[in-house]
């Protein structure tokens, strides 16, 4: 997707901004603002394979053998992306915040994540080509 | 580093070269993802079970009685194990452990072995602590079925912690073919 215009760019921001939406209504609805932690989960969650992505040494040793920090950055987002799906479960399982709250942090947690991922599938070439 | 000599190996018994280093790499980065979401799983199952026993309360419809049973330290004890150990294992250098003479001096494939048998005991160890809670906190005691959750949330975080554990080891010496077929 070398030319992703600037259609694309809009779609995205617009599924962002849905995204946000659902996980602010779901604070607001019920006025229990905990929700909200799991949109700054999901904004942080590609931050470890973003920031340990470039300790992985040249692009000759990373082109047959992972190394270590890259493996870690891996790990913690993986782990970051499980625990925003888990956290309004687990809340929602303690009667701390109302089902609908949980159903609606999730499915906008999922969009907000969605989008950092097809955005960052989306402009990888043009990346590249920079570097 | 230690590809050509395993190939005539007389003690290698299975042994069937990985054809593909792309489909490995593709391997090594979705078994890396599952082991951290599997790491994640686990200590938020037990954090479910920590966080339900903190905001527990009496049956509605009959408010006068508490709960019988919390979670208390005795529970953390087996995940702060299982946690441990799992940090150990993934600490040793692979290709230490896996023994190569000409890449280390043999004592510190001795220590490289001991401290992985360590982590492992450490896991083990882990998993036994939690069944045994669960079996003589919960089980044994005859709560209801709301508080015997407490027991299986612990046993399943250190099942998964182990589970996490494999599949990051597995994943990680996919790139060594000997692991690769041990794994299959």
């Amino acid at each position: 997707m070398g030319h992703a215009g600037i259609k694309t760019v809009i779609l995205l921001s617009f599924v962002l901004a849905v995204g946000f939406l659902m996980i602010i209504l779901s604070c607001a609805l019920w006025s229990n603002w905990l929700p909200l932690l799991v949109a700054l989960i999901f904004v942080l969650a590609p931050l470890p394979n973003a920031v340990f992505a470039h300790c992985g040494g040249d692009d000759f040793t990373t082109d047959y053998e992972g190394s270590g920090p890259v493996d870690l950055g891996r790990f913690l987002t993986a782990t970051v992306v499980v625990t925003g799906f888990a956290l309004p479960l687990v809340l929602a399982h303690s009667e701390v915040i109302r089902p609908g709250a949980c159903a609606m942090s999730i499915i906008g947690g999922g969009l907000v994540y969605g989008t950092i991922i097809a955005y960052s599938a989306a402009f990888k070439q043009e990346e590249s080509d920079y570097e | 580093m230690s590809l050509p000599r395993s190939n005539y190996d007389p003690r290698r018994v299975c042994l069937a070269p990985f054809p593909s280093w792309s489909l490995g790499k593709h391997k090594r980065t979705m078994g890396i993802y599952l082991a951290g979401g599997l790491f994640a799983l686990a200590n938020w199952t037990f954090l479910d079970a920590a966080i339900l026993s903190a905001h527990a309360h009496a049956p509605y419809d009959d408010p006068q009685i508490p709960p019988p049973v919390h979670v208390s330290f005795v529970d953390w004890v087996p995940g702060i194990s299982s946690l441990l150990g799992l940090l150990i294992i993934n600490l040793i250098d692979k290709d230490r452990v896996r023994g190569d003479e000409g890449f280390g001096d043999a004592r510190a494939v001795w220590r490289a072995r001991l401290i992985l048998f360590i982590g492992f005991a450490l896991m083990a160890g882990g998993l036994a602590g939690s069944v045994t809670v669960l079996v003589l906190k919960y089980v044994l005691k005859e709560y209801a079925e709301q508080y015997q959750y407490y027991g299986y949330a612990n046993v399943s975080q250190n099942v998964a912690l182990m589970l996490s554990a494999v599949v990051l080891w597995i994943s990680q010496s996919v790139s060594g073919e000997y692991e690769y077929n041990l794994s299959i």
